[in-house]
């Protein structure tokens, strides 16, 4: 195990002039040469004494760039949670469908607001789950939707067992849900996270607004990425007028509020187009605007390793520029790109959820996280069924989720740091 | 699983079970409101209401029996007057006139509910901003020429003491009270009604366009001074109903206060507008008072002078008058010491010196106050959905829920716009009489009831409640208004919408792919439009109608609508319970506001000049049976209605969802210290729900 990572220092491992890093072949990256070559090794306060074990040397030394990144990032145990979290968060928004047993517009009157029902694990002493079939009405000196469980009426789950109808990625016809009941519609007997005011089905709605909040902001992110790296590396790369002309375009969008842009186009959109494809397109056309703090960002690194020797050298060899820039620069602060992109996601996610939360982002029919929540706006929400509140919890999970990721992502891609 | 038909029939069995409990019930106590014009039958009502507490449906434990405070029509002024305690001292120091001088020699005399109240007090409430006027307008429109009982049914004098007609219905003329004054202590006289007809109502500066309530057969009428005490109406032709119109929330009955800019309500205070007006001061100084007032030119300084909620300084009739105006964070009402009104005993009223509205943009805060009992009264902008929670905290906030069911037909109309003309194909469907039975019958209302309504609505056509003198009749509640997707399907395809996409969706005629209806809803209403819109859109997809909900923010909305855009609007149609005093949510004949068809009500005021005619003969047909009501008497007039409500019914004009409920201005939450506050009131826009239970007549118990 290379639990002896800190040892090199960075600033000499990365800042030395390495005759090796003359050599264009150097084997992988710029930083790379530093570790095979023996003369930062040398400058060690106790020279003579082994402080690696020749086993571990051996396998720092031959390691590639992914191999240490890995190793690094293993070892931040939050970041694995995070990652942990990140996939199983994405698995639901590839099988949202699969994951809810209910249809998330299916809805029924006599069924609303019924609180998260008590799953019962065992029927006569063997492990079955089973629910109570649940009876409502409305308590007339309440004014309450009043249900109780009927114990006489047991309804079995089973898994992987057939519901309503979908399409599995969008493609294949499938009706095969993880949860069902047997013998009986699950819209009218299963409430695992109870039911909204008109009697659909929480958890199934969340599943679906999962869905929908996770995979708006990541064409948006990846859009702004790649605006970012390119316009910011031009920026810095070449300067001059290229950097005038970038940066004053930089300065004009960044004095774009959001909020009324937002709003305007939301007003903007072709009506014939689906509430999520409006959003869909304004979060593209958002996109456009907010990749200026990445580029900002890569501008500043580029201005400062330009002035590099390892740049000179690669240049002087005849690298071309394109190789200098992606292979010798790139690498150097693809950690900063990538904490600002799992940084820019779940930044993408609570705004989503927070237009939506104030009426200006996605609106019923479609499913979001935001949208849920701000359907759950109101007194007797917190006061008679504050389960409606139970989609803030995914927002601030996936939100810590991906924070950690991005913190361990960006200690791993500078393994040297 | 094959769903549709499967959920569809559940739905219906489960929907049958819920109305047999729920409803029934409370359609008995909305039966209550007897509202029967020419006369009201009082121990009727009191019956009905008994009735409906044996059957102990929904709701009926907090409808309680209809009861209000009674005009003593006729009653001389009591020998002694007196006070507020707060006047004593203005008295004292000769800054106003005794009692005895500032009281008519003929008062209205009310008895009050309960009994004799006791002075003073600051009523806390809630209004939601400028645009909220109403909500003041409504408690101070004890400043009508004629109102009506507490059952919202039979006449009674308010400020006119009594009126009669002659020459065949021609002339109208009432007869004011001796010695009446003005808030600032000018006499109320006919003069105020030849000022306000010669130099308010005929200058096409202050008013663009004749009011269709102040003309017969298109002819307009015309105001004539007899004496001082003494104004006659003048029309060329018979207008028997214009005593009605006068009693209705219309352009000539409203009352001054509530002229909300337009110069309604056939009189104004001359004493003090005439420094505001060109004929009497020179256009100069008007100008520059203008000028300082910061508007554009004396037409707006004069709106601007002419409203009570706006303008302290303007002199008023009605029972309180601003301090603080409405577009501040505390619309502050204080008594007016001369109102008209005494209690058999001789008491000045109103009891309670001061209203103090508190500003609550945000409707959610203004019902988490109340539910704090922060307010003393407050029945307007209360959410139904949060009964449960209002009836939860009764006791910690120390107030009583009360619900006054309104007796018009729906909360929550899809008014179909029958003038819309940006897209030529959407027009053909909207106007195809059939296109809308199937629309109305693809409505699944005892959904909407249950989920929007906590059951406690009727879920109908538009027609208003059975009670209802002008109501054609229980059966036409449910015409062609009940959910039958079998029908309703059968129906589109029979107009020739067979074609549909592979999502089921019905294709344009023209090709121009998916029919796509568009509806606006405005938010931050009574009752939650957009949502309500959303569950409609989702039980169309069952006959393969695309509706689009645009939510809107009202001043928006409303002036799109103006603008014709709309193809169909969601609003209540309150008011339409008396239809000629506002006719304006059954048929578009007033342009203030006509979601069902801008153009056409432009084309109905203007006799064909302006606007667009109707495309339907049945509207073409409605439209002239409201106008001949005109030359009919109360009860004449009441069987035209019904039969105008016969067309619009069977031709589903517009498109009612669930009504006859107390969702609009009838969930009352009322502090416990409070007196003579009636255990149920009429909600009629007609009666101006309070006014019909003189809030004048409240008080505190504990003295404030």
């Amino acid at each position: 195990m290379a639990d002896t990572v800190p040892i090199y220092d960075p600033t000499k491992a990365t800042v030395t002039p390495s005759p090796a890093a003359l050599a264009p072949e150097a084997t992988s990256g710029p930083t790379a040469p530093a570790v095979s070559a023996p003369g930062p090794l040398a400058q060690f306060p106790a020279p003579g004494e082994p402080l690696l074990t020749s086993d571990a040397e051996e396998r720092v030394a031959v390691a590639t760039q992914a191999q240490l990144m890995w190793r690094r990032f293993r070892k931040h145990r939050l970041a694995m949670i995070g990652a942990g979290a990140v996939i199983a968060f994405y698995l639901v928004v590839a099988l949202a469908d699969f994951l809810s047993y209910a249809d998330p517009e299916a809805s029924d009157a006599q069924r609303g607001l019924i609180a998260p029902q008590r799953v019962q694990f065992f029927l006569d002493g063997r492990f079955s789950p089973h629910v109570y079939a649940m009876v409502g009405e409305r308590d007339p000196a309440t004014f309450k939707r009043v249900y109780t469980e009927d114990p006489t009426q047991i309804i079995p789950l089973t898994f992987f067992a057939p519901g309503f109808d979908y399409k599995l990625f969008g493609v294949i016809p499938a009706d095969m849900h993880l949860i069902g009941v047997e013998g009986v519609n699950p819209e009218e007997t299963l409430f695992l996270m109870g039911t909204d005011l008109e009697g659909r089905d929480m958890w199934s709605r969340v599943m679906y607004a999962t869905r929908t909040s996770l995979t708006i902001g990541l064409v948006a992110v990846v859009v702004s990425l790649v605006l970012g790296v390119i316009l910011g590396g031009i920026s810095g790369f070449y300067g001059g007028f290229a950097d005038t002309v970038i940066q004053r375009t930089i300065e004009i969008l960044r004095s774009v509020p959001t909020i009324p842009l937002w709003m305007g186009l939301a007003a903007a959109m072709p009506k014939t187009w689906t509430v999520t494809q409006v959003y869909f397109a304004i979060t593209i056309i958002i996109s456009l605007i907010g990749w200026t703090e990445l580029a900002r960002v890569v501008r500043g690194r580029f201005l400062s390793l330009r002035e590099e020797d390892f740049v000179t050298a690669a240049d002087l060899v005849g690298a071309r520029q394109s190789r200098i820039i992606f292979v010798h620069m790139v690498p150097l602060f693809l950690s900063h790109i990538i904490a600002a992109t799992t940084l820019a996601l779940p930044a993408m996610i609570i705004s989503e959820t927070a237009l939506s939360f104030l009426g200006l982002g996605l609106r019923p029919p479609a499913i979001s996280w935001g949208v849920l929540l701000q359907q759950a706006q109101n007194v007797q929400t917190v006061a008679l069924s504050p389960w409606l509140l139970l989609p803030a919890l995914p927002v601030i999970l996936v939100i810590l989720a991906f924070n950690f990721l991005g913190d361990g992502l960006r200690d791993a891609a500078d393994p040297y740091a | 699983m094959t769903r549709p038909e499967t959920r569809q029939e559940v739905r219906l069995m489960r929907n049958a079970a819920a109305r047999r409990v729920s409803r029934r019930g409370l359609m008995k106590g909305a039966a209550a409101v007897g509202l029967t014009l020419p006369a009201a039958d009082v121990s009727f009502l009191g019956a009905g209401t008994v009735g409906a507490a044996q059957d102990a449906p929904l709701g009926s434990a907090l409808i309680g029996e209809l009861e209000g405070p009674i005009v003593l029509v006729d009653a001389p002024r009591p020998a002694t007057l007196r006070q507020a305690p707060m006047l004593d001292a203005l008295v004292a120091d000769g800054a106003l006139p005794p009692v005895e001088e500032r009281v008519p020699l003929e008062p209205l005399v009310v008895q009050p509910l309960e009994g004799i109240g006791a002075y003073g007090g600051t009523l806390r409430r809630a209004f939601t901003g400028p645009g909220d006027d109403e909500n003041g307008n409504r408690w101070v429109s004890g400043d009508k020429l004629v109102f009506w009982d507490y059952t919202g049914t039979e006449f009674r004098p308010a400020l006119a003491k009594s009126w009669e007609f002659s020459d065949e219905d021609r002339v109208f003329t009432i007869h004011l009270r001796e010695g009446h004054k003005w808030s600032d202590g000018a006499p109320f006289t006919a003069d105020d009604f030849v000022f306000w007809y010669e130099d308010i109502y005929t200058n096409p500066d202050l008013v663009p366009t004749p009011q269709s309530s102040f003309a017969i057969n298109g002819k307009q009428g015309r105001i004539e001074k007899v004496d001082e005490t003494t104004v006659r109406f003048v029309f060329e032709d018979p207008y028997p109903l214009f005593l009605t119109i006068l009693g209705g929330t219309t352009f000539m009955g409203s009352g001054h206060m509530t002229n909300r800019g337009f110069h309604g309500g056939a009189y104004a205070p001359a004493h003090y507008l005439k420094q505001f007006h060109p004929k009497y001061t020179a256009q100069a100084d008007v100008d520059t008072l203008a000028t300082e007032a910061n508007v554009e030119d004396w037409i707006a300084l004069f709106r601007l002078k002419n409203q009570w909620s706006l303008n302290p300084d303007l002199p008023i009739l009605g029972p309180w008058r601003s301090v603080e105006p409405v577009n501040t964070p505390n619309w502050v009402l204080e008594r007016n010491p001369f109102y008209y009104e005494v209690d058999p005993e001789g008491n000045q009223l109103p009891y309670i010196d001061r209203i103090q509205m508190g500003l609550a943009e945000n409707l959610e805060v203004l019902n988490l106050r109340a539910i704090a009992g922060e307010y003393d009264l407050q029945e307007r902008h209360t959410d139904i959905a949060k009964l449960p929670v209002f009836l939860e905290n009764q006791e910690q906030g120390d107030y009583s829920v009360r619900l006054d069911p309104g007796a018009y037909g729906s909360d929550a109309t899809l008014q179909v716009n029958h003038s819309y003309d940006a897209d030529p194909e959407v027009a053909k469907w909207l106007q195809n009489a059939d296109f809308r039975r199937a629309l109305s019958m693809g409505i699944d209302r005892d959904q909407l009831n249950e989920t929007f309504w906590l059951g406690v609505g009727s879920p109908g056509s538009v027609a208003p409640d059975p009670s209802v003198p002008q109501s054609p009749g229980e059966e036409w509640r449910t015409k062609w208004s009940t959910l039958d997707v079998e029908q309703a399907n059968r129906l589109l395809d029979e107009i020739g919408l067979t074609e549909k996409d592979d999502e089921g969706y019905r294709q344009r005629g023209d090709g121009g792919g998916r029919l796509r209806l568009e509806i606006f809803a405005i938010s931050g209403a009574f009752v939650p439009f957009p949502r309500i819109a959303q569950s409609i859109a989702q039980q169309w997809q069952e006959i393969g109608i695309q509706l689009d909900v645009a939510e809107l923010e009202r001043n928006l909305g409303m002036t799109r609508m103006r603008n014709n855009e709309h193809q169909l609007f969601m609003w209540a149609n309150d008011g339409s319970e008396l239809i000629y005093a506002f006719p304006r949510h059954a048929l578009p004949v007033d342009p203030a506001e006509a979601m069902m068809g801008p153009l056409i009500a432009r084309w109905y005021v203007t006799g064909g000049e302006e606007g667009a005619a109707p495309k339907e003969e049945a509207m073409l047909e409605a439209m002239d049976l409201y106008t001949s009501a005109g030359n009919q008497n109360a009860e004449e007039s009441n069987t035209t209605a019904q039969e105008i409500w016969k067309i619009i019914v069977d031709n589903v004009f517009s498109i009612g969802t669930v009504g006859v409920s107390p969702a609009v201005m009838g969930i009352r939450i009322v502090k416990n210290t409070m007196g003579n506050i009636p255990a149920r009131q009429v909600n009629m826009q007609h009666a101006r729900t309070p006014q019909s239970s003189h809030p004048a007549t409240f008080f505190f118990r504990t003295g404030g």
